[in-house]
């Protein structure tokens, strides 16, 4: 029996048995192959409805993926929220966008209560429309929202926020909790939208940035707020060091649990037990953009042996990355994922 | 001056950073002038002394980088008090750094560490400030005549920059050292671009800011 990719995606999160391993993520998989082949510049993909799904889908079309993700950059809600976005226009780097002008301290924060209709988030919404109409009943269409604190940095300068978490924490509880609000109201319009899964990017968390003890006290307890809300499959991804926060992650209550490179996902595998949806670990641009053809498929390979369920990036993947190198990790991934992985069966 | 008082004084500055106390830096800075100690020395060691310890406690993982932060500004508070009494001729010319973080960067706490421990360690620093253009960092450079260019990226697709600057930079001046910093350069990438050093979080690189201030700090012993 072979599934449709959106079926082996949807089944993958229910734990159910599947044909074979998905290849997909839950973050930006567009590269520069596809922004050539549309022959416009990274740069503008970010602001068009019909680039940004044209994209998504010729990036599913190119490699085989079984998913399709958007937007690509991290600033459609900061925009939205008035903090502006810096495209790069004039840049011949591919640059993904920034925030020129984030608020200097959480008390100058204004959420406008529509800030639902501002910015670009119109322009998402229509572009995972489109998406929808054109991939329904095959691809899977993913979406992400930054996780509360790392919004927060996002529209708050990281110094004064950072500094909040030891030295102003009710305040700072206080502002994440508005945050979190804000991250549920927009996961839950992707949800009304149609998005099969949703990943909540809770990327500036890991334990290079903040204790295990301000994780379990700030982080966790939001990011299950949030996905007690959220109704679709969800996904909890951090960067960076987890090994010391991921069974607390696992605790929040996602449907599966997302880390980079830096996690000892063997080891995770061990303390979280074989039920859990384990998505990683691969280094994306160690693996996709600087490294060997030859380097690709043992990567993978590991990824699997260790016990992820998927073999997501630990990141985006950038969008310079080789076209053999994106193949051999398709490729990979359809080769080793015959088997049945720890908590996913076989059909 | 009494050797056990002036080991109080120095000790009350870095547990001042270590507690991230700024007002005890402060205190203590003022103490440390009022009873004849060196300024420099107070500098170098109490309060660096005092970041010397939070690295390894940023090492252990019971400081991160909230701590950090809040380290750094009990260390500035007392380096405000104590710098514009250092003798002049004192601080052996170390040199120019130019610093930054890349285009397309807005991340900067790294940076900004790093540029307190090149401060505190008697370096010149130009601070161009966060999501500067490539060609900034060449021509500042050229025109400093910096010995060394530190430059920060937290997000990977904005490291592929550092690479150009490092050639542009390397082409006209060979002898400039380059340091890396941010979350995706490993030494993997920093050999691959050419650099000289790096460090991959603001932790890393406090800690690499830190050996470096360790090995000044042996050397105006020894001097």
């Amino acid at each position: 029996m072979v599934l449709t990719p959106k079926e082996r995606v949807i089944r993958l999160f229910k734990r159910e048995p599947i044909d074979t391993m998905p290849c997909f993520s839950g973050m930006g998989m567009v590269t520069i192959q596809v922004i050539n082949e549309m022959n416009i510049r990274f740069a503008d993909v970010h602001t068009s409805a019909d680039h940004l799904a044209r994209s998504a889908k010729l990036t599913a079309d190119m490699f085989g993926y079984d998913a399709v993700v958007v937007p690509y950059d991290m600033c459609t809600v900061p925009e939205a929220l008035g903090r502006g976005a810096s495209l790069y226009q004039n840049s011949d780097e591919i640059l993904y966008p920034t925030v020129p002008q984030k608020w200097e301290k959480i008390d100058d924060v204004v959420i406008p209560d529509d800030f639902l209709i501002r910015g670009r988030m119109p322009l998402v919404d229509q572009a995972i429309t489109i998406l929808k109409s054109e991939t329904d009943g095959d691809l899977a269409l993913g979406g992400w929202v930054l996780g509360p604190f790392t919004m927060a940095g996002q529209i708050v300068e990281l110094n004064p926020l950072l500094k909040g978490v030891r030295k102003d924490k009710e305040r700072t509880q206080a502002f994440l909790e508005r945050m979190t609000d804000l991250v549920i109201e927009v996961a839950q319009h992707y949800q009304t939208l149609g998005v099969d899964y949703m990943n909540i990017r809770e990327m500036g968390t890991g334990s290079d940035l903040l204790s295990p003890k301000v994780w379990e006290n700030l982080i966790g307890p939001n990011l299950k707020k949030i996905f007690e809300k959220i109704e679709i499959p969800t996904i909890n991804h951090i960067c960076g060091s987890t090994d010391l926060i991921i069974e607390m992650m696992n605790e929040c209550g996602a449907d599966a649990i997302s880390v980079d490179q830096k996690n000892n996902l063997t080891e995770s595998r061990k303390k979280l037990g074989r039920d859990t949806l384990l998505l990683g670990n691969f280094d994306p641009y160690a693996t996709l953009v600087t490294g060997d053809l030859s380097e690709v498929d043992p990567v993978i390979k590991k990824c699997i042996e260790d016990g992820a369920d998927a073999v997501w990036p630990g990141c985006d993947i950038w969008p310079d990355a080789k076209r053999e190198n994106v193949e051999a990790y398709v490729r990979a991934v359809r080769e080793y994922g015959k088997k049945a992985s720890p908590a996913v069966g076989r059909l | 001056m009494d050797l056990n008082r002036k080991q109080e004084i120095l000790s009350k500055l870095a547990e001042a950073v270590v507690e991230f106390e700024e007002e005890m830096a402060r205190e203590w800075a003022h103490i440390a002038l009022d009873e004849g100690i060196d300024a420099f020395e107070a500098i170098m060691m109490g309060l660096a002394a005092g970041m010397e310890t939070v690295g390894d406690l940023y090492d252990k993982q019971e400081y991160f980088v909230p701590e950090l932060l809040l380290s750094a500004d009990a260390l500035y508070a007392g380096l405000d008090i104590l710098k514009p009494h250092i003798k002049k001729g004192e601080i052996k010319n170390l040199g120019q750094v130019v610093i930054g973080t890349v285009q397309g960067d807005v991340h900067d706490i790294g940076k900004n560490i790093v540029k307190l421990m090149f401060e505190v360690g008697g370096f010149e620093v130009h601070d161009l400030g966060r999501d500067v253009p490539l060609e900034r960092f060449v021509e500042e450079q050229l025109k400093t005549d910096a010995e060394i260019v530190a430059m920060s990226a937290m997000m990977t697709t904005t490291m592929t920059g550092m690479k150009k600057v490092i050639e542009m930079i390397k082409k006209k001046n060979p002898e400039v050292a380059i340091m890396l910093g941010g979350a995706p350069v490993t030494q993997d990438v920093a050999d691959l671009f050419g650099a000289d050093g790096y460090a991959e979080s603001a932790g890393n690189a406090v800690q690499e800011a830190i050996k470096m201030i360790s090995s000044l700090r042996k050397l105006q012993k020894k001097t």
